[in-house]
């Protein structure tokens, strides 16, 4: 059995020790919300956070990720109490096919925590591993532009569990 | 107020649009609330396998597009798929305004497979070649305002007013009617659903005035924008059924290989394999690994050996394709798609001939999610769950791979991961019907990054040779632009043509099949997907003429976002880049001018171009670029892109190009939602930029050479310019969104680097000469 913690409840899974973190999460645990883009951490949609920093779960052996915790978009927040960046995401109308975005926000959302005021360059290098094949770059840029220019108390509430986490 | 409640039951009622040939028909639901449908007069009618319904408490007619409920909820089928062009928003804002309620508000679900749902362009049921606004324009907004006219006058006959006294606002009729003593009061369209519905159809439905519109033009939210930014839009991939298994399934690399012999027995006892086997039927041929987990079935698959028998493509490279082309157009010019003066003696007469061959790649989708299907075969029926552009090639496509018939088959569509024409083709949905068919179980099939990669149903490449004749004042007078290769209409008639006619049992459609193809340019449309765009240069000039050989190089072929005019909206607007450089052209004009005077007849593009250069302040560009400028019509939109590019020597050969920033003009008529506009331009730039600077798929040995994102490059996030997207008013009808977007953007970075360095490019993807 492998422990693990996801959205901060404990699970215990009988599951093969390499099978991608990805795979438990959307198959096992029933959390449908992050991707499957590329099998090869090349594209970002798997994206979720261990222990607050984000990683490619396509490529992530679950027995490497035993006993810690996880985030997953299912964890930022839901319908009316979405996060400040899900926020960003609907009022700038970032999503077209909206794949990618699961892995897109969780990118951003792990950005934001550790730089509150990032510049176009922070924002392209902690963005670029996440590929939008329909082109939404210009609105994921403005979108976190926005938060990071919202309030600042707010955004330290946003990451609280995060940071938490961390 | 008893008469709310009156039991309507049986009531039904038709009116018929001469117009369209189409019936509105309002339904009763028991005692609740109201359903619209439409229906098309001497065409059968599929009812569906009736296993799930939408819906969850009322019996729900497979056509309907409008049911209002008791509790004023109201739902909208959407018969095109979403795919992140916007439909699902865009389609229930034309319904929302006519019916007077906040677009918000209605409830949306996908449609599945009925005749009534066929794309009035196509004849089928297909969402593709940016048609859904254009297609759905009227129709959608005539059963809104159908349905407002009757509750309007439910709420009359329930108050003793006139019809006129009476306002729709909000989902709600309010009682207008001066010194009436309910004046003011209002009656949500939920309570007034059961009485509209015993009424009569209207025989006439007055449309809104432009000016009238509230949402159409103005509404600017997204509707799958929340779903889309919480991880609960429920795409393919995400469907899940009780006791469902996952499959992976083995293909040839050759795609028309068939399976000599294959060895499982490396994985027959490994955990959660259940079974393994050979598939043989249409659109699906390979070896099929069933496991109680996906990553169980793609273990597996490592330790699968297959022997595949011989191909007939071991010996087709990317050099023997484009030798077949052009040996082909050389011994014959093939069909003339357009012919206007006298091309022959305007050459001969030239003072000068401009000449310029160019050769295009095949291109892949790589949709963001990868090809799936969910399939549960059952002893009465097939249930299909998929990402589709196309529910009723689907349901075809699961009819030919399976026992079953197409009245047995139900198709549910559902949010898609991308589609750019990829999902036209249903091999997928083939594949899962038949592995689901064979083991009488719910399956999803999944497929690798590696494999929606090397067996994608590729943009065709091709070949075009162009001469143009220059007088002695440089003055173009002619324009001839031959070209060869594959059409893909051949690549999906198999599913199409049966798809036309459902009623058709499942032993004729070979026959269908055959005859759809002699059909092509007669009884279907002609495939343009190689000339089109270029039979339309819009340049005045005395003599043109347009030839396409039709060559087939064996690779799968299918559409690819903006299809024919992706490669040849390149083509034209470079070399036309190519005459106004010439010296003699160039002392008198610049390349916007030369472009501008020669659209003389389009007065909608000289706006366009217009527009585009004073927004790009054409003639200064931003520090350390140079500008290129294009202009296409593709989908009946027109569109212009100014390109700010900077080349940047010190960066890694792939990386010297480097787009700065790109302007677009666009005329699409009448717009239903700017933002979306906006964000399908965006998303088409960004798309074509990635075809500029990376898009090739190469051919060795017959095996397509690609497999994922780092030897199939996309563009990302660093590499994204800053994109300013202009719309031109207009009170013309509306026309095309999601692909005209694609078209210029190639050429207007490659002629900014001309601009720069003189490098004329007639390949893609862009390479810098050293």
């Amino acid at each position: 059995m492998i422990k693990l913690t996801v959205n901060g409840t404990e699970h215990s899974l009988d599951v093969e020790a390499d099978t991608p973190l990805l795979w438990v999460v959307r198959d096992y645990l029933d959390l449908k919300g992050s991707k499957f883009g590329c099998g090869a951490g090349l594209c970002g949609a798997c994206t979720m956070h261990l222990n607050g920093n984000p990683i490619r779960t396509c490529i992530t052996p679950i027995s490497s990720v035993a006993g810690q915790s996880i985030t997953t978009i299912e964890g930022l927040g839901y319908k009316d109490s979405m996060s400040s960046v899900q926020q960003a995401w609907v009022e700038h109308n970032v999503p077209q096919c909206g794949y990618c975005q699961s892995g897109q926000i969780m990118s951003a959302t792990a950005l934001l925590a550790t730089n509150a005021k990032p510049s176009d360059e922070d924002i392209d290098s902690a963005m670029s591993g996440n590929i939008c094949r329909c082109g939404t770059y210009p609105r994921i840029k403005a979108a976190i532009h926005s938060v990071a220019n919202s309030n600042a108390t707010s955004n330290t509430e946003l990451f609280t569990n995060i940071m938490e986490a961390k | 107020m008893t008469s709310l409640t009156a039991n309507t039951s049986t009531a039904e009622t038709q009116v018929k649009n001469s117009s369209r040939r189409t019936f509105l028909k309002a339904t009763a639901m028991g005692s609740s609330g109201l359903m619209m449908t439409i229906a098309l007069p001497g065409c059968a009618t599929l009812k569906n396998g009736g296993m799930t319904q939408v819906g969850d408490t009322e019996q729900w007619d497979s056509n309907a597009w409008l049911r209002i409920d008791s509790d004023n909820s109201i739902h909208f089928v959407l018969d095109r798929v979403e795919m992140g062009q916007g439909t699902y928003t865009g389609m229930t804002t034309l319904l929302a305004e006519e019916l007077e309620v906040d677009p918000a508000k209605v409830d949306v679900s996908f449609a599945g497979v009925d005749s009534v749902y066929r794309n009035t362009i196509y004849g089928l049921q297909i969402t593709g070649g940016s048609t859904s606004v254009a297609s759905s324009w009227q129709i959608i907004r005539e059963a809104g305002a159908a349905t407002r006219i009757m509750l309007i006058k439910a709420a009359a006959n329930t108050w003793g007013i006139k019809e006129s006294d009476c306002v729709a606002e909000n989902g709600a009729v309010i009682n207008n009617a001066a010194g009436d003593k309910n004046k003011g009061k209002q009656i949500t369209f939920g309570q007034l659903a059961a009485i509209a519905a015993t009424y009569s159809v209207p025989s006439d439905i007055p449309l809104k005035n432009k000016a009238d519109f509230k949402v159409i033009g103005k509404y600017n939210k997204r509707l799958d924008a929340l779903k889309k930014s919480t991880g609960t839009a429920d795409y393919g991939i995400d469907t899940d059924l009780p006791g469902m298994k996952y499959a992976v399934f083995t293909r040839a690399p050759r795609w028309d290989s068939q399976i000599r012999d294959f060895d499982a027995s490396k994985i027959e006892n490994m955990p959660g394999i259940e079974h393994v086997f050979a598939v043989n039927k249409p659109s699906a041929v390979g070896i099929a690994i069933v496991a109680k987990s996906y990553w169980q079935a793609r273990k597996a698959q490592k330790l699968l050996t297959v022997e595949w028998a011989e191909s007939e493509l071991t010996q087709v490279n990317d050099a023997s394709i484009f030798a077949q082309y052009k040996k082909d157009l050389a011994d014959d010019s093939g069909k003339n798609v357009r012919s206007e003066g006298d091309i022959e003696s305007a050459l001969e007469n030239a003072a000068q001939t401009i000449t310029a061959e160019f050769e295009m790649p095949f291109l892949a989708h790589a949709t963001l999610e990868p090809q799936n299907c969910t399939a549960w075969a059952k002893e009465d029926g097939l249930e299909i769950w998929a990402p589709t552009q196309s529910a009723d090639m689907a349901q075809v496509a699961a009819a030919k791979a399976s026992r079953y018939s197409l009245s047995n088959i139900k198709i549910n569509t559902t949010f898609i991961g991308g589609g750019f024409g990829r999902r036209i083709n249903q091999d997928f949905v083939a594949e899962a019907a038949a592995i689901a068919d064979h083991i009488q179980q719910p399956i999803k099939l999944i497929w690798s990054r590696e494999e929606d990669t090397q067996r994608d149903w590729y943009r065709p490449s091709s070949y075009h040779k162009l001469s143009a004749s220059v007088d002695n004042d440089g003055q173009i007078t002619g324009w001839n632009h031959q070209m060869a290769g594959s059409g893909v209409f051949d690549y999906f008639v198999g599913d199409a043509a049966p798809a036309q006619y459902p009623f058709m049992p499942k032993f004729m459609f070979g026959m269908l099949e055959s005859a759809g193809k002699l059909g092509e340019g007669i009884i279907a449309p002609a495939d343009g997907s190689i000339f089109e765009g270029a039979e339309a240069i819009p340049y005045d000039f005395a003599n043109i003429n347009v030839d396409y050989k039709k060559s087939d190089s064996g690779i799968l072929v299918g559409n690819w976002r903006s299809v024919g005019y992706s490669h040849n909206g390149f083509i034209v607007e470079t070399f036309i880049e190519k005459l106004a450089q010439l010296p003699q052209v160039k002392a008198k004009k610049d390349s916007y001018q030369f472009r501008y005077d020669l659209l003389n007849k389009h007065p909608r593009a000289q706006a366009v171009l217009e527009k585009a250069a004073k927004e790009a302040n054409w003639g200064s560009p931003l520090p350390g670029c140079t500008q290129g400028i294009s202009i296409h019509k593709s989908f009946g939109t027109w569109v212009a892109e100014i390109a700010d590019v900077e080349i940047d020597r010190s960066a890694n050969a792939a990386n010297q190009i480097k787009v700065k920033r790109v302007v677009c003009v666009v005329d699409c008529g009448q717009v239903v939602n700017p933002d979306t506009v906006v964000a399908q331009m965006e998303g088409g730039i960004i798309f074509a930029l990635t075809a500029a600077l990376y898009g090739e798929i190469t051919i060795k040995d017959g095996i397509p050479q690609q497999t994922n994102f780092h030897d199939y490059q996309l563009l990302r996030m660093n590499e994204a310019p800053q994109i300013d997207v202009h719309i031109i008013e207009s009170d013309e009808k509306p026309t095309g969104v999601g692909e005209p977007g694609v078209p210029p953007l190639a050429s207007a970075v490659a002629n900014a680097i001309t601009a720069k360095t003189g490098q004329f490019f007639n390949k893609l993807p862009l390479k810098l000469d050293a």
